[in-house]
């Protein structure tokens, strides 16, 4: 090889680090340019399906017209997969908002401290909303509305049911003939940890002591045609007609019920627990002013009567009033009502959901 | 021009392997490196601890449920490995030694199934394999059933999904070896009175096991790894180890669960492969 080959060929020590160097740079640095924001975009993560036509409408599309802003939305992902995003990125996902976080994420992230803490100061709607509900939580989250888990019944094909018992124990209420249309969740989904807990309850039991819950779900297993994760994966079965029983958010029931599928909501004689939506920001927003003033936007009571009345949710603050009377009849609207309903144990919940996930897969895989 | 020649120099072409060797080195060997380190990891409370252990380990190879998923998913794998290579290799065989003027179309409708995504074509077989799904229909239809049949969320009707996903792998993969065998060696063996069949037997198959091995592995590989098939055609009821890792870590936030799982999952492949792979080679040399 001449010195000339060698030359054209070989790239020197120096040379080849420098243009490995602005490579580098060029490459680690494109995302920031090329997905560069002003601080008048906010990105907001929350629920997909049907909910993110409303939370867009009802809520999104009127804080950008107030403050003159862009906001992203981010529908992607559960409560557990939004928060697992807050963590594998030490609390920077790229969202400023999480706004569909469910408890027992919101005090990991507390414990983790991913989330930023939030008072009346960043929040002034925090004073507003349900107050027990608040001292549930740590302080870095801010509730802004409130479900339950109702139960879920085809008319056409089943009697109402009446009690927690006639999910559990279908044959005994229904007979043989409602085999195969039964459906269970993942207790990766509260609300598949809440129907356990009821089923804990009805046998005695309860969040310390979820035996009675297995013996029911060994029970049900038979009668289970169709098993999924998240809410929005039953959809499709109840729209079907196939699935004639289910625990369901009493939001998402409301609504598909309000489009037509011939089914009934109830609320069983032994109660429902609520379920306790929240919105946090994490500690690595880019644009916190902007969360902030987002979350306070949520709790603003024209907000809070768009939002619930169009979702079938309870409003996260209980002083508002003048709510059309069919809404007040199935909502938690007053303290009253508030007070009928169970809250969650928590602490419970955070410390065994793991096992009873694995119970769980265990029985039903 | 004296100084610079005193430099020690770099081949142009180190840098065209330092690229990509970077690229593995920042994406998959560090993130694998701390993969490995958090599945060593105790986690408390859905949280990751310093304290290190061997916990993790212990309660998946213990647990009947995770010996099961582990067992589903090698079964999975090595059941779609052979269902596209048996039905791979006569239509590979038929696609290199046509001589049909659409070859080029029959070649590109055979690899078509690659253009969609995995998720439409899965949930192509949720519309058919549901329990109110078109098999049912037809079945109830045709009278040769009276009720209707869960074919789904099952074991089955992951390997259906996978094997009909995957199946151009193999095809491509055996078309590669068939296109590799010398014509003049079955004109040879039919010359010396060696029927069709027996030429295919002793001469075609032979030669183009190397192809049949490449088109197995590659399709047990992907199989084995596979998410969203299983996650939608077998459900949270029957999980393969992608779904049980996606699970740990996304679900419940369990990482070091979900870190043990996937070393396991890896250290199992790898094995897999360098025995096949081994097997291969001795085949090849005899």
């Amino acid at each position: 090889m001449t010195t000339e080959q060698t030359l054209n060929n070989e790239l020197d020590r120096r040379e080849f680090i420098r243009r490995a160097s602005a490579a580098a740079v060029v490459s680690l640095g494109a995302p920031y340019v090329w997905g560069q924001r002003t601080d008048e975009t906010l990105v907001v993560n929350s629920f997909g399906g049907e909910y993110q036509e409303l939370f867009e409408k009802n809520v999104i599309e009127p804080f950008e017209k107030k403050f003159g802003v862009k906001v992203i939305h981010d529908a992607t992902g559960t409560s557990s997969q939004d928060y697992a995003k807050i963590r594998a990125s030490k609390g920077a996902p790229g969202f400023d908002v999480a706004a569909a976080l469910s408890p027992p994420e919101v005090i990991l992230g507390a414990k983790e401290g991913l989330l930023e803490k939030i008072t009346d100061k960043e929040v002034p709607n925090l004073k507003f909303t349900w107050e027990k509900a608040r001292q549930t939580l740590p302080p870095v989250t801010v509730i802004h509305t409130l479900q339950f888990d109702s139960l879920l019944y085809n008319k056409d094909k089943v009697d109402r049911p009446a009690s927690w018992a006639d999910y559990w124990q279908p044959e005994k209420r229904y007979g043989t003939k409602v085999k195969g249309h039964v459906i269970n969740y993942n207790p990766a989904n509260l609300l598949s940890v809440y129907a356990l807990i009821h089923a804990a309850e009805l046998g005695g039991g309860g969040a310390s002591n979820m035996d009675p819950a297995w013996a029911l779900l060994k029970s049900q297993k038979p009668y289970v045609g169709a098993v999924v994760t998240t809410s929005a994966e039953a959809a499709p079965h109840f729209e079907s007609g196939e699935v004639w029983l289910s625990p369901y958010w009493s939001a998402r029931a409301g609504y598909y019920i309000s489009r037509g599928i011939p089914y009934g909501m109830v609320v069983p004689k032994e109660g429902v627990i609520a379920n306790i939506d929240s919105a946090s920001v994490p500690i690595g927003a880019k644009n916190k002013k902007l969360a902030y003033e987002f979350i306070n936007f949520m709790l603003e009571p024209a907000t809070q009567r768009a939002w619930c009345q169009a979702y079938f949710c309870s409003p996260g603050r209980g002083d508002l009033t003048d709510w059309p009377k069919a809404f007040m009849d199935s909502q938690i609207v007053t303290k009253q009502q508030f007070d009928s309903v169970k809250l969650p144990d928590l602490d419970a919940i955070g410390a065994n959901r793991k096992d009873w996930t694995l119970r769980w897969q265990e029985i039903m895989g | 021009m004296a100084g610079t020649s005193k430099r020690s120099r770099v081949p142009a072409h180190w840098l065209l392997i330092a690229v990509p060797a970077a690229v593995l080195l920042v994406f998959f060997v560090l993130p694998n490196a701390l993969l490995l380190s958090a599945s060593f990891l105790k986690s408390e409370a859905q949280q990751l601890t310093a304290a290190p252990t061997l916990e993790n380990y212990r309660f998946l190879l213990t647990r009947p449920l995770y010996l099961e998923v582990f067992l589903r998913t090698f079964v999975i794998g090595l059941a779609v490995g052979a269902i596209d290579v048996a039905l791979g290799y006569p239509l590979a065989y038929f696609l290199v030694r046509t001589r049909s003027r659409w070859k080029g179309l029959l070649i590109a409708l055979s690899l078509a199934p690659l253009l969609a995504s995995v998720v439409v074509r899965t949930y192509g077989w949720y519309i058919i394999l549901n329990r109110f799904g078109i098999a049912n229909d037809a079945l109830l239809g045709l009278g040769m059933i009276d009720q209707r049949i869960a074919f789904m969320p099952s074991t089955g009707a992951i390997v259906i999904g996978l094997a009909h996903a995957l199946l151009p792998y193999t095809v491509l993969t055996i078309m590669g070896s068939l296109n590799g065998i010398n014509p003049n060696l079955e004109s040879a063996a039919m010359s010396l009175g060696a029927t069709r069949t027996r030429t295919f037997f002793n001469v075609v198959l032979p030669l183009s096991l190397p192809g049949i091995a490449g088109g197995f592995i590659l399709v047990f590989s992907i199989a084995i790894s596979a998410y969203a098939t299983p996650a939608i055609l077998g459900g949270p009821a029957t999980q393969v180890a992608a779904t049980a890792i996606y699970g740990f870590i996304m679900q419940l936030l369990d990482w070091s669960l979900g870190a043990a799982l996937a070393v396991v999952l890896i250290v199992c492949s790898l094995t897999l492969l360098y025995a096949a792979s081994r097997l291969g080679a001795r085949r090849a040399v005899l």
